[in-house]
């Protein structure tokens, strides 16, 4: 009877002190809080510009949102790069991206500018990604890209699909000015 | 009319209540004798009870039984083994009378049957406790949709798979759920996030109406319910239970299977074993599917008693995992997305078919619990109770495939509760308890998602309640000490902040019954209580899975102090009638709401409309009136209204997200025939009317729905099959295939709810 009782207190007593990670410890894992526009045209140096929110959704706002400068009249490669930025360390997460392309697109909506865009990279299904896209950019002004990364689960994602499909993993407004 | 007996059930328990004798000069007797059909031997150890007045017997050796000092009156007769119902019969006693019953039972060794005392811990607490035919009306539901049919209890739904149960306009950590005796710790953050009890596990559902449970916890500011276990057989013996049951909707099909036993050797020692399954796909609208809204759930539970001479001690261990999937057309990206969605009367993310599969965005959540129980008996008049438990609950939650396949938010929380109490046996005309309460609880997290910061909070209570009874009146009071501490850890920058808040308070409570006759019971309660922020109030700042909402919290939240008052008549002329109204006055103040605020959060992921944690002072004061009315053996009638104003006593407006008005109707017909008993059908037409209270200076992305209809209908019947009494339920919910949503679902921005389910049931004793 008394060895039963034990057992009872002993089992309670075991699994009350099982933890496996401290209070203190805190596990924050990959998110994508920095974005890479890179822009190649023959003949001259790339252009960089970058979009970063280091310490992630919500506390401050996004600390840096470049101005994307391009030369009007010009053609274009852009490279679209994604990182995890945390406590200064960078991962470039880009690849987790291509390597699920049949469930996400990239969108590049002008307002106020003239740009020709059209996107290289196709997934498996042969439909359109976005990571890699030409543009040609028309006369000077200044407005902006709405940059958006869809996330489409299993089936959504068609050949023509509108910015609307999907949920948005990224949805920034990107001020241009073509001079 | 009414046979129904499980071979298991050897044990009689018969309400302890005082029955207190009839104040007219009424002198006439009923008396009888109970005897087997089969064996036409007298059975032993039945209870009888007569009402109105509550008189109560049990049978002696030979089966027989006398109740004196009755009028003349109707009076109804039931009949028990356990707390079984065996037989119901209505007779007009206009002089002393002699009846017999004969019961069709499958067993014949009744002569071991033990008497037990069946103790009602909450009298003087107004309450609603589910009736053995509505618990079997919801088996393979989960708890919130069980909790529903109690009056008074609506539900906070997220889509067709998360049920959160609401009394009286609160939830969450306002609500105190105690399962098996054990406050349930799981992760009660958000209105998705669903209660971790698998109703299998229990034959017994109270809803304490109301702050009075403050020997579990003072922050139950909103009500208590209890998820209460039948108890383990005395008598040597095996027995076990099947039950199955099929929902046409979501072709979901559940299991579940019961073993228990009393050992022969050690007869002190019992043991019961459980398991579920759980298994449906995508659930269906009136109009087309709902992609990736499955359930998997898995639940098992083991229990042993030790029934010693001076001490009893008690084992309980339980899992439930559940794997939910969230509807894919509400996963919504940003608020251009929620607008997106709204728009368009379908869903435009959907794929109309069905499917088993789960998928992202899901939740995965495990809630483990192990309890002790050892009640030492000091003397004839005290005893001592020893309770430990722990409890953990992992819960995943995943958002997409974007990064990695981990999830996007993990939350790892252990709670240890060890209770110790000094109570005075209930033999005596008045009762006391004292005891003291530790916890102590961990929670870590990881994912990409931050929502809540890591914490360890203990806290110490000690409390004391007293009962007694000096006719017409009871009362019972209660007073509750606690000292809590919080302290959260942030890793910013790497390094650790982390930051200690204390809470200490004290809650009261006074519950009372006033018998005016046999007939009228009057009832009323007032409790203090508190509760203290908790860590999502405070802390929380991150976005809230699928609702495209980014919350806040506030470090300097105070505690939250409730006045509670509440009355209940009960009014039983005879056995036709039974008409219950209760009313309800609840002051909060520092009533901690979630209030939309401006500028919307900005992120990489876009704008997300913002909702913040504010105090305010709130009012939340309303009805439930419930009116039943038996006309004959066959026909019975009732209505039921809950009705609630909740207001916001600063901004002099109402409160956000309350539970609209309510009504149902009733109607059934008893089946009587030889081959059935407990037969019958039930149409039910429940009207949930448009919330029209909101307040005026929310911009809502969609008005409140508008009022709807349901018509719900019940059948059941129990048949000896291989001579056990199996029992058949056959339910058509929403039978009409209404097209509707619901305030309280925060899927309602999204889509329409589930449509016309066909349910199937069956109960085998083993």
């Amino acid at each position: 009877m008394k060895r039963f009782l034990l057992a009872v207190l002993v089992i309670s007593g075991v699994v009350g002190c099982k933890k496996t990670a401290s209070p203190a410890d805190e596990n924050e894992h990959e998110s994508v809080n920095k974005i890479e526009f890179v822009f190649n045209s023959t003949g001259s140096a790339a252009r960089t510009f970058i979009m970063e929110d280091p310490d992630g959704d919500g506390g401050n706002p996004p600390s840096r949102i470049d101005t994307i400068k391009l030369n009007a009249g010009t053609t274009y490669t852009l490279d679209v790069k994604t990182y995890n930025l945390v406590n200064g360390v960078q991962k470039d997460i880009t690849s987790v991206i291509s390597s699920q392309s049949s469930s996400h697109e990239l969108y590049f909506i002008p307002t106020g500018i003239t740009v020709a865009i059209t996107k290289n990279d196709k997934d498996r299904k042969n439909y359109p990604v976005g990571l890699n896209s030409t543009w040609v950019v028309g006369s000077a002004a200044t407005g902006t890209i709405r940059f958006k990364v869809m996330h489409k689960p299993a089936g959504i994602k068609g050949p023509n699909d509108a910015p609307t499909v999907g949920h948005s993993d990224i949805d920034l407004n990107i001020p241009v000015k073509l001079q | 009319m009414c046979k129904k007996y499980r071979s298991c059930l050897f044990i009689i328990l018969v309400f302890l209540f005082n029955s207190d004798l009839a104040a007219q000069s009424c002198n006439y007797t009923i008396s009888g004798q109970i005897t087997n059909k089969t064996t036409k031997k007298g059975l032993s150890s039945i209870g009888v009870l007569v009402n109105p007045g509550n008189f109560k017997t049990i049978t002696d050796s030979l089966g027989h039984f006398l109740i004196s000092t009755l009028c003349a009156n109707n009076y109804t007769i039931k009949l028990y083994s356990k707390d079984e119902l065996l037989e119901s019969q209505t007779i007009n006693l206009t002089k002393s009378q002699t009846i017999n019953f004969s019961i069709n039972l499958t067993i014949t060794d009744l002569e071991e049957v033990v008497v037990r005392s069946k103790k009602d811990d909450n009298k003087n607490t107004i309450k609603e406790e589910l009736s053995i035919k509505e618990i079997d009306q919801t088996r393979g539901q989960t708890l919130g949709e069980v909790l529903q049919r109690v009056n008074g209890v609506t539900v906070l739904q997220t889509g067709s798979t998360i049920f959160k149960p609401v009394i009286h306009g609160l939830h969450s950590q306002r609500i105190l759920i105690l399962n098996n005796g054990i406050r349930l710790e799981g992760q009660q953050w958000g209105s998705e996030h669903a209660p971790e009890i698998d109703p299998f596990t229990a034959d017994k559902f109270t809803v304490l109406k109301g702050a009075g449970a403050l020997r579990y916890g003072s922050d139950a500011i909103g009500g208590a319910v209890l998820v209460e276990p039948k108890s383990l057989p005395e008598t040597p013996g095996t027995s076990g239970e099947i039950n199955a049951a099929y929902f046409d909707n979501n072709r979901m099909y559940v299991l579940n299977g019961m073993l228990q036993q009393n050992v022969k050797k050690i007869p002190a020692l019992s043991w019961r074993l459980q398991a579920t399954y759980k298994r449906g796909g995508n659930s269906r609208t009136p109009d087309y599917w709902l992609w990736n809204t499955g359930v998997k759930e898995f639940n098992y539970a083991a229990s042993a008693i030790y029934r010693g001479k001076k001490i009893t001690s008690e084992l309980f261990l339980s899992a439930f995992n559940t794997e939910l999937g969230i509807f894919i057309g509400s996963h919504i990206g940003n608020l251009t997305d929620l607008e997106t969605a709204i728009q368009s009367q379908k869903p435009i993310q959907n794929i109309d078919a069905f499917s088993y599969e789960i998928g992202r965005p899901k939740q995965e959540v495990s809630h483990f619990m192990l309890k002790s129980k050892t009640v030492y008996q000091l003397n004839e008049w005290y005893k001592m109770n020893l309770v430990i438990s722990q409890q953990e609950n992992i819960r995943r939650e995943y958002d997409r495939v974007f990064i990695t396949n981990r999830p996007e938010l993990e939350l790892n929380i252990g709670t240890s509760i060890i209770d110790l109490s000094l109570e005075q046996s209930e033999r005596k005309p008045s009762q006391t308890i004292v005891g003291i309460t530790g916890t102590l609880q961990e929670n870590v997290w990881s994912g990409s998602r931050f929502f809540i910061p890591n914490f360890e909070s203990t806290n110490l209570a000690a409390y004391a309640i007293r009962k007694w009874n000096t006719q017409p009146w009871s009362f019972e009071t209660g007073i509750r000490y606690d000292y809590k501490t919080l302290t959260t850890y942030r890793n910013q920058n790497n390094q650790t902040r982390s930051l200690t808040q204390n809470f200490n308070n004290i809650s009261a409570s006074l519950g009372t019954t006033y018998k005016i006759n046999n007939d009228l019971r009057f009832l009323m309660n007032a409790a203090m209580a508190w509760r203290a922020p908790q860590v999502n109030e405070l802390f929380v700042n991150g976005l809230h899975h699928g609702s495209a909402s980014f919350e806040i919290g506030d470090s300097t939240l105070k505690s939250e102090r409730a006045y509670n008052f509440s009355a209940q008549l009960k009014y039983e002329p005879d056995s036709s009638w039974n008409i219950d109204v209760g009313v309800y006055y609840n002051l909060i103040n520092n009533f901690i709401n979630l209030v939309p605020s401006v500028p919307p959060t900005l992120t990489l992921r876009g704008a997300y409309p913002t909702f913040r944690f504010i105090q305010t002072n709130a009012l939340l004061a309303g009805t439930d009136i419930s009116v039943q009315k038996t006309f004959n053996r066959h026909w019975a009638a009732g209505v039921k209204a809950a009705i609630l104003f909740a207001r916001d006593r600063i901004k002099n407006d109402w409160l956000l997200q309350m539970p609209p008005n309510r009504l149902e109707y009733n109607l059934t017909y008893n089946i009587s025939s030889k081959k059935m008993s407990n037969s019958y059908v039930q149409l039910k037409w429940i009207n949930v009317l448009e919330q029209t209270r909101v307040p005026a200076d929310f911009n809502d992305y969609l008005p409140p729905p508008p009022a709807y209809h349901l018509l719900n209908i019940e059948f059941a019947t129990t048949l000896q099959v291989y001579k056990k009494n199996t029992t058949f339920g056959l339910s058509i919910l929403n039978s009409l295939n209404t097209q509707y949503r619901d305030y309280m679902n925060r899927f309602r921005y999204f889509n329409d709810e589930v449509g016309r389910s066909l349910v199937l049931r069956v109960k085998i004793p083993l």
